[in-house]
């Protein structure tokens, strides 16, 4: 599904990804981890077309299409869902209009009609009530005033209605206390499917507790050092990162 | 009694002033002579305002004051009803507009189709009973350079409208101000008083639009007291055309624990210039001031706002929003005074521009004069492009660059749409404001 090889890239001057390598088949869960300042943020913003950052070499394929070449908005309407670790209030431009915007922007691009607006409010009552939110979110700008964990409850909203083949989500965890995180962990874990993939991006640990990756890579000065399985980040939870970085440097 | 010019003439007689001394010299004197001949002294010895004046920096009227010009037509549009001119506001709850005609008000045969506790009477009228009356609303005359203009409206209006309101009104009244000319290089001097009493409140809502090829130079001017615990609701919709020029001076006068809400539109117009000056004199005064100014094409659009706390606990807002596409210019300068006394005088100054093109120019400059302790005073001022990040969050969704772009560009102006009151101007107001943004039909199908 998707494939990344010898990805670099920088922002503002600065290298930040230095060759990335990685694989996602359907069907998988992957969870990238590593220290701050590592490089994650950026891969995630890269592969969602953020232009700020440029590519300086390397390839992406997304279901054998090169999706660098693509712009932000067509690796969205392709499939492609990047949960932002700070999500952007944007008063004056309701959620619900972007939500339904958004769905009938992906739908025009599959050749499909624009949704029923009867039936998009039932989707969206329905995804609102198991990620457990207020109704007044149906009438307020987008991410406007929300908490912390009500804007990450909004990202694994809209992920839900979109229904992407590939969900990157950027530190979806941080912020959110115990009850918010197994909240926006059983959101993303129903969305889990053969068909799908998902690349978690994640500093700790413990949004793993809720979410079981299949692979565990940790990213480090713009590398990945070392991948596995699961256990991989329970041994990092309790050796800390030095012990991938010094690794690397023995 | 006979003009003289004024001994002490330091400006020069330009072809404009030239011909609004000749009006003058043309108008039968009425009882407000004597007041009037003051303004005009007045306007013959400073001239019209230059950009060496502080309020006009921006603004350049030099065009204008090479013209010469004679008085628009009194009362064509025989046989037109209001209701079948060109109205941004809709049909629903309200009355007839008030219709002014080049400042010429129609008023209705009878005062039944009003609703209660609303007074009309026409300026002429009311200065042969009562010019008592109507020289307290329009003295103090101020020879600012931002009430220049209005000094001159001063001398030279023909007629207007007095609006007495006298209790708690719920229907939105509308004054439709149509400017319209005879194919002579016309000027027209609407104006018109809003006087509430103590306890009264109603919306006002005036609407400047145009009929014909090329309209007169427009030189408004309007004055609301707001007397104790009353709450007036009012707009100036700047709606004219392509060529239209109009100055606009707009003074506020308020008493103990009044509240106004304050909105002026910038919709139209080659040149428009709305002044609003105003002065919460007593306790508990309340001023909360909208500006929506919207820069398209080639439109240069300048606003000055002053407000002075004379009186504790009084309260002002000021929240501008400009937009400037195409090779517009959109000026909006602000200034808040607290004189001595006025301790714990509230202000706020929000003002923000967005800038659509790399012609276009937005100046703002929010200013603070304060004479006493113990006050709240914050302002800001940014001017800039759309978000980046936001942009990007809304492309990261699969909307399209333009949709996202006009999402951005209209959600800019929200927090000012937000606070009207009045659904039908609201609504009216975003229709016309979307008509005039970028890619209006993606979000037409927003709304």
């Amino acid at each position: 599904m998707l494939t990344i090889s010898n990805l670099s890239a920088r922002v503002a001057g600065k290298d930040i990804l230095k060759g990335i390598n990685l694989v996602v088949n359907p069907g998988e869960v992957h969870a990238i981890m590593g220290p701050n300042g590592s490089g994650k943020s950026t891969l995630a913003q890269v592969l969602a077309g953020r232009t700020e950052y440029e590519v300086t070499g390397g390839t992406v394929r997304f279901q054998g299409q090169d999706l660098l070449a693509l712009p932000a908005e067509q690796r969205a309407r392709a499939g492609l869902f990047l949960g932002f670790q700070y999500p952007v209030e944007i008063p004056g431009v309701n959620n619900v209009y972007l939500l339904k915007a958004a769905l009938n922007a992906k739908r025009k691009a599959a050749g499909l009609a624009e949704v029923d607006a009867y039936d998009f409010l039932a989707l969206i009552k329905q995804k609102m009530k198991l990620m457990q939110m207020n109704e007044s979110f149906l009438t307020r700008g987008v991410n406007e005033g929300f908490s912390g964990g009500e804007k990450k409850r909004n990202e694994v909203l809209q992920m839900l209605v979109l229904e992407p083949t590939l969900a990157i989500l950027d530190e979806t965890d941080s912020g959110l206390d115990i009850d918010a995180l197994k909240v926006v962990s059983m959101g993303v874990n129903s969305l889990r499917d053969p068909s799908r993939a998902v690349v978690l991006v994640t500093h700790y640990q413990r949004l793993l507790d809720y979410i079981a990756p299949d692979f565990v890579h940790v990213l480090s000065g713009g590398r990945i050092l070392k991948s596995g399985d699961g256990s991989l980040a329970l041994e990092l939870e309790k050796r800390g990162y030095d012990w991938v970085q010094g690794a690397e440097v023995a | 009694m006979s003009p003289t010019p004024h001994p002490g003439r330091a400006a020069p007689l330009t072809p404009a002033l030239r011909s609004f001394e000749a009006q003058w010299r043309a108008r039968k004197p009425d009882l407000l002579a004597g007041l009037r001949e003051n303004a005009m002294q007045r306007v013959l010895e400073l001239g019209l305002p230059t950009t060496r004046d502080e309020t006009w920096r921006y603004t350049n009227l030099r065009h204008l004051a090479q013209g010469s010009y004679v008085d628009a037509p009194e009362a064509p549009l025989q046989g037109l009803p209001p209701y079948a001119l060109p109205s941004l506001l809709g049909e629903d709850g309200r009355t007839d507009p008030v219709l002014m005609v080049n400042g010429h008000p129609s008023l209705p045969m009878s005062m039944e189709a009003w609703p209660e506790g609303v007074e009309l009477s026409s300026l002429r009228d009311l200065s042969r009973t009562d010019p008592a009356l109507v020289a307290s609303h329009l003295e103090p005359l101020s020879d600012a350079d931002q009430a220049r203009w209005a000094l001159l409206n001063t001398a030279l209006f023909e007629d207007g409208l007095y609006l007495r309101i006298t209790a708690k009104v719920t229907t939105p009244l509308v004054i439709l101000h149509l400017l319209t000319a005879d194919g002579a290089n016309n000027v027209a001097y609407p104006r018109v008083i809003i006087d509430a009493a103590p306890g009264a409140s109603a919306t006002i809502i005036e609407h400047y639009v145009e009929r014909g090829e090329r309209p007169p130079l427009c030189n408004s001017a309007t004055h609301i007291a707001a007397d104790q615990d009353s709450r007036i609701e009012h707009y100036r919709i700047f709606e004219t055309g392509v060529n239209a020029t109009h100055i606009d001076s707009l003074t506020v006068r308020q008493h103990g624990n009044s509240r106004c809400q304050q909105f002026t539109i910038a919709l139209g117009g080659a040149l428009v210039r709305g002044s609003l000056e105003a002065s919460l004199n007593e306790a508990g005064a309340s001023l909360d001031s909208y500006s929506l100014l919207v820069g398209h094409e080639s439109r240069h659009v300048d606003c000055v706002n002053i407000v002075t706390h004379n009186a504790r606990d009084t309260r002002s807002r000021q929240t501008a929003r400009a937009i400037a596409s195409g090779t517009s210019r959109v000026v909006f300068n602000s200034k808040v005074i607290v004189n001595a006394g006025a301790v714990q005088a509230d202000s706020r100054q929000s003002c923000r521009g967005l800038l659509l093109s790399p012609q276009a120019e937005i100046d703002t400059r929010p200013q603070l004069e304060i004479h006493t302790d113990e006050v709240k005073c914050a302002h800001g001022a940014t001017v800039g492009r759309l978000d980046p990040d936001m942009l990007f969050y809304l492309l990261s969704r699969g909307l399209d660059r333009e949709t996202a772009q006009s999402l951005l560009v209209f959600a800019f102006l929200a927090d000012v749409l937000t606070d009207m009151s009045v659904p039908a101007a609201r609504a009216a107001i975003e229709a016309a404001l979307i008509a005039q943004l970028p890619h209006s039909k993606i979000l037409q199908a927003f709304r």
